[in-house]
C-alpha cells in the first residue's frame, strides 16, 4: 500500500534538488513537527468556531479560539504588548475544551493561551476580579474568602466526600442529600471542617504557583486520613485531584471520582418514579469532556423507570458550557456569562421542564438566568427516588 | 501597522457609540488587530511575520436590523467606510478594512425561527452556519448547505459571497435557496424583499445583494427554503481509469435527472493523496456519490446512478472517508510556516470545455516557477456542466517574495480558465484578490455593476474598492 505522503514525493520529483525542499520532505518523514501549536491554531479559520459557547454567544472574532491564538502570537511576536486590555480577551475562555472535540490538532485553545495567562500573573498583570481571587484563595482557601462547618455527625467514615467551594456558600442542602444519598449506597462518608478548593481557579486563571499550594496542602491533609477512596460533587474538583494533580507531579493516595462516577459503581436498586415525568439533561463541560464521561449523566438518569429523559441539541462531548466555567467570565463578564446561560436554557427548554445537571456550578448557572424551569443537581432528583 | 484614518472617523465612532451603546463598540488596539484580516490565504504568510493587512478605526457588533441601520447612517453623513464581517473565513480579502473606518461584525444577530408549516427559515445573518444547520436537523429539517466552512462561516457571509455546498448537486446554491432578504443600504434604508414562493413583479431585486460582498448594503436577515430531514442517504463510490470517464458519467446522470447531493470526482493527484489506502485506486480516477431524501426517490436516483456509472464499484469505504475528513482543514496551518504557499483555486465551465479547462488550468500553475504541485477534484455538478476545484502548493523562488509567486499562480490559472470558456469563481467569490479578473470576465457589465453601486452607496461607504467597486 502507498503511504500518506507519496503522492507529494512523486509530485515533487521532477521539481529539481530535494535538498531545496528540505523542510517539506524532513516535515513529511516527521523529522520536524512544524509550526509551534499557538501558531497552527492561529492559522486555522476557527473550524471550533461552532462548538465554542464564548464564540457562539460574544460573537466577536477577538474572543474566537482562532482569534485567542491570534492575539498570543500577536503578543508573542511583539506586533501588540502583552498588557491588561491585550490580555483580557484571553480570560474569555471557559476552558470547557469543546474546541479540542473538532480540532484536527485536538488543541485546547485553554491549554494553548494559559501560558501567557501566566506570564501575566507573574507580571502582575492581573484584572482585580481575578486579583480577589487569589487573595481569597491565599486568605482562606476558599474562592469566596470564608468556610462554613460541616454538620458534626459527618466526623468519619471511610469515604472522604469533598463538596467544593460552590456547595459549601450557595447549597449546603446538596452537601447534605449527597451524603444522604452516599449512605444509602453503603458508604460511610464524611466531610472535612477546613476543606480547601481544589486549586482548579488559580489554575484556570494563570496562577500556577497558587494552583500548585493548593494541590500541595489538600493532598497533604487528604493522604493523612488514611481512607482509600474520594468522591466529589463537582466535576471539575474530580479533575483537578484525579488529572491534574498528577500532570504537576502531587500524589494523592485515594482514589478520586466525581460522584456520577460512583453511582454507576454501586446504584443497583430499582429506580422508580411513582408518576410519569419527562425531563432533560445537561452535561457539565468537566464531567463529559474533560473527564471522558460522556453519556454518564444520561445513562443515570435513563435507569429510573417511568421518567423519560429527552436529549437537548449539544450533549456528551458536544455539550454547551454553561458561560459559568473556567472561573474567569462570570466574574469579568458576568453579562456574558449569563447569557451564555440563557442560551443554554433556551436550548433545554425546548426539551423539558426539569433540567438535570451533575455539577453546582452549572446548577448555579443555570437557575440564574431562569425563573419558570426546574434545574435539578442528580442528587436532589435521584433523592426523591432512593 | 497600517492604519488609515478617514476623515471625521473619530465623530462616527463617539456619534455610534452614543446611539447603539458603547458596549457594542470597540476602538481597542486587541479588537483591531483581530479584524484586521479574514482567511485570504496570503496573509497568513504576512501574520506569521507579524504583519496586518490593514488596520480599522473601529469595530461594532450591532444587535438588531435598527443598530444596523443606525451606523450605517451615521458612517454615510460622515463618509466614514464600512465593511461588513460575517466568520471571517472567507479566502479573498473581502473583508480587509483598506480604508480604514470600521468593520461591522454581525454575529450578534442570529435569531432563529422555523416556518414548519411552509419549510421556511427565518433567520438574522450573523447566525453561525453549523449552529443554523444542527438546530435545523434536531427539529427534523436540513437547509442542504454544508460549505467546508460551515464551522467558522455565517448565513450572511454565505448570501454576501453567494456561496455554495458541498450537497449543492441536490440542494443548490444559496441564491437558490433564499425566499426573502432584509438588507440596509444607505443612507439608512432598511428593504425587505418578502418571501414568496415565487414572484413576478418585476426583476428580483433581492438577487443584487447575493454575492455583493458587502458593497452594496448589510444583509441584516434571510427567508430560506429548508426540507425534511434526509428519510435515507446512500453512499457509493467508484474507480474510474479517466476524468473524462468520470465527468461523462455524471453528465449523463444529471442528464436522466437524478439528483445526487455529493458527487466529488478526484484527479490522479488527488485520488493518491485522498485514498492511498486503495490499491486498486492508485493511479486512478475516485468519484464519491451521496445519494440522500425520500426512500423511494433515492432508490431510483441509486438505480440510475449504478447503470450510467462508468468504472469499478468501491463501495461505501472511501465516501465514509470523505464524510470523516471533509471538514479537516489544516494545510495552512502544516505547511505556510514551512515557507510553503498553499491554496485552492475554483471555476466552473460547461462540458462541452471541461477538459481543455482542467488541463490548461493544470498545465498554466504547474508552469509557474516554484510549484511544486497542482491538483484539482470536481465538487459541484450541473445538467450543463462542473465546477473544478484546483489546489497547488509552491515554494517561491529566489528573489520573489510569496506575494508575487502567489499572484503569478493565481494570474496563470485565470488566465487559463477565462481562455477555456470559463468562468473565474464558482463560489468563494471577488474580494479584493480577484477584482482585477472580474472586470475581465464581466466586461461591460461591470459597468453596470459599478452603475448600481453608485446609486445605491453615493459616497462609497460600502467595503470601498472590493471586487474592484
Amino acid at each position: 500500500m502507498p503511504g500518506k505522503w507519496d503522492w507529494l514525493m512523486e509530485s515533487l520529483k521532477d521539481k529539481g534538488l530535494r535538498t531545496k525542499y528540505s523542510l517539506i520532505f524532513k516535515f513529511i518523514g516527521k523529522k520536524i513537527s512544524g509550526a509551534d501549536d499557538i501558531t497552527k491554531c492561529a492559522l486555522c479559520p476557527n473550524m471550533c468556531r461552532h462548538a465554542c459557547p464564548v464564540s457562539i454567544v460574544d460573537g466577536k472574532e477577538t474572543t474566537s479560539p482562532a482569534g485567542k491564538a491570534r492575539i498570543a502570537l500577536f503578543i508573542n511576536k511583539k506586533v501588540i504588548d502583552l498588557n491588561l486590555d491585550n490580555i483580557y480577551p484571553l480570560y474569555m475562555c471557559l476552558s470547557c475544551d469543546a474546541c479540542t472535540q473538532w480540532c484536527p490538532f485536538e488543541f485546547s485553545v485553554a491549554d494553548l493561551i494559559r501560558p501567557l495567562k501566566e506570564e501575566a500573573v507573574k507580571k502582575g498583570l492581573i484584572p482585580n476580579e481575578i486579583r480577589d481571587v487569589f487573595d481569597k484563595l491565599e486568605s482562606s482557601g476558599n474562592i469566596y474568602g470564608r468556610r462554613i462547618k460541616e454538620p458534626s455527625e459527618n466526623k468519619r467514615g471511610n469515604v472522604l466526600f469533598l463538596r467544593g467551594c460552590e456547595i459549601i456558600e450557595n447549597f449546603p442542602e446538596l452537601a447534605d442529600k449527597s451524603i444522604a444519598l452516599l449512605k444509602k449506597l453503603g458508604y460511610e462518608p464524611f466531610t472535612l471542617e477546613n476543606e480547601k478548593c481544589c486549586g482548579m481557579p488559580a489554575y484556570n486563571l494563570g496562577n500556577i504557583d497558587l494552583f500548585k499550594k493548593l494541590a500541595k496542602e489538600n493532598a497533604k491533609i487528604i493522604n493523612s486520613l488514611n481512607v482509600s477512596l474520594v468522591i466529589t460533587s463537582c466535576p471539575s474538583c474530580a479533575y483537578a485531584y484525579r488529572v491534574l494533580y498528577k500532570k504537576f507531579g502531587i500524589n494523592l493516595k485515594p482514589k478520586v471520582l466525581h460522584i456520577t462516577e460512583a453511582l454507576r459503581e454501586n446504584l443497583k436498586e430499582k429506580l422508580v418514579a411513582h408518576e410519569s415525568l419527562e425531563v432533560t439533561y445537561h452535561d457539565p463541560c468537566k464531567l463529559a469532556i474533560s473527564l471522558n464521561e460522556p453519556d454518564l449523566l444520561r445513562s443515570i438518569l435513563e435507569k429510573i423507570e417511568g421518567v423519560s429523559v429527552k436529549a437537548p441539541r449539544r450533549h456528551g462531548k458536544n455539550t454547551f458550557c454553561c458561560g459559568y466555567g473556567g472561573s474567569a467570565i462570570s466574574r469579568l463578564n458576568p453579562k456574558l456569562a449569563n447569557e451564555i446561560a440563557k442560551e443554554r436554557i433556551s436550548e433545554l427548554k425546548e426539551e423539558a421542564n426539569v433540567i438535570i445537571t451533575a455539577c453546582p456550578t452549572c446548577k448555579k448557572a443555570l437557575s440564574k438566568v431562569n425563573s419558570d424551569i426546574t434545574v435539578l443537581d442528580i442528587i436532589e432528583f435521584l433523592n426523591q427516588f432512593i | 501597522m497600517r492604519k488609515k484614518s478617514p476623515e471625521n472617523v473619530d465623530d462616527a465612532i463617539t456619534e455610534i457609540s452614543a446611539i447603539i451603546g458603547e458596549d457594542k463598540v470597540s476602538v481597542k488596539e486587541v479588537d483591531l488587530v483581530s479584524y484586521s484580516h479574514d482567511y485570504w490565504l496570503i496573509t497568513l504568510h504576512w501574520l506569521l511575520k507579524g504583519e496586518v493587512p490593514a488596520l480599522p478605526n473601529a469595530v461594532v457588533w450591532p444587535e438588531t436590523s435598527d443598530d444596523v441601520r443606525k451606523v450605517i447612517k451615521v458612517c454615510y453623513e460622515h463618509k466614514v467606510p464600512l465593511y461588513p464581517y460575517g466568520g471571517g473565513s472567507g479566502v479573498l480579502g473581502g473583508t480587509i478594512p483598506e480604508s480604514g473606518g470600521i468593520v461591522i461584525d454581525l454575529k450578534r444577530m442570529r435569531r432563529l425561527q422555523i416556518d414548519e408549516e411552509n419549510l421556511i427559515l427565518e433567520a438574522e445573518t450573523g447566525v453561525n452556519g453549523y449552529y443554523l444547520e444542527n438546530y435545523l436537523n434536531k427539529k427534523g429539517y436540513t437547509m442542504g448547505h454544508i460549505p467546508q466552512s460551515l464551522y467558522p462561516s455565517t448565513l450572511g457571509g454565505w448570501i454576501g459571497t453567494k456561496a455554495t455546498g458541498q450537497f449543492s448537486t441536490k440542494y443548490s446554491g444559496i441564491e437558490d435557496m433564499i425566499l426573502g432578504l432584509e438588507v440596509v443600504i444607505p443612507p439608512s434604508t432598511l428593504l425587505q424583499f418578502k418571501p414568496f414562493p415565487r414572484s413576478a413583479t418585476g426583476p428580483d431585486l433581492k438577487k443584487i445583494f447575493i454575492g455583493s460582498e458587502g458593497t452594496l448594503g448589510i444583509i441584516t436577515k434571510a427567508w430560506l427554503k429548508i426540507w425534511p430531514y434526509p428519510e435515507k442517504r446512500v453512499l457509493l463510490s467508484y474507480v474510474s481509469d479517466t476524468l473524462e470517464d468520470a465527468l461523462d458519467s455524471v453528465k449523463r446522470i444529471l442528464w436522466r435527472g437524478a439528483r445526487p447531493a455529493v458527487v466529488r470526482i478526484y484527479d490522479i493527484i488527488e485520488t493518491k493523496r485522498h485514498f492511498y489506502t486503495i490499491d486498486e485506486a492508485y493511479g486512478k480516477i475516485v468519484t464519491v456519490i451521496i445519494i440522500e431524501g425520500d426512500s423511494d426517490i433515492v432508490n431510483v436516483e441509486q438505480r440510475i446512478v449504478e447503470s450510467e456509472f462508468k468504472g469499478k464499484k468501491l463501495g461505501e469505504g472511501p465516501v465514509e472517508h470523505w464524510l470523516q475528513t471533509r471538514f479537516i482543514v489544516k494545510e495552512a496551518s502544516e505547511f505556510a510556516p514551512l515557507g510553503v504557499v498553499f491554496d485552492t483555486i475554483e471555476v466552473a465551465v460547461d462540458w462541452t470545455n471541461s477538459m481543455e479547462l482542467y488541463n490548461r488550468v493544470v498545465r498554466a500553475m504547474n508552469s509557474v516557477k516554484g510549484t511544486l504541485f497542482t491538483s484539482a477534484h470536481a465538487s459541484h455538478f450541473y445538467p450543463q456542466g462542473v465546477c473544478f476545484y484546483f489546489t497547488f502548493a509552491g515554494v517561491p523562488p529566489r528573489g520573489k517574495t510569496a506575494y508575487e509567486y502567489y499572484k503569478e499562480v493565481w494570474d496563470s490559472a485565470m488566465k487559463a480558465t477565462i481562455e477555456s470558456k470559463g468562468t473565474i469563481s464558482h463560489h468563494h467569490g471577488i474580494g479584493r484578490h480577484r477584482a482585477l479578473w472580474l472586470k475581465e470576465e464581466l466586461g461591460d457589465a461591470f459597468k453596470l455593476l459599478e452603475a448600481i453601486k453608485q446609486v445605491l452607496d453615493e459616497k462609497d461607504i460600502m467595503n470601498p474598492n472590493n471586487m474592484g467597486l
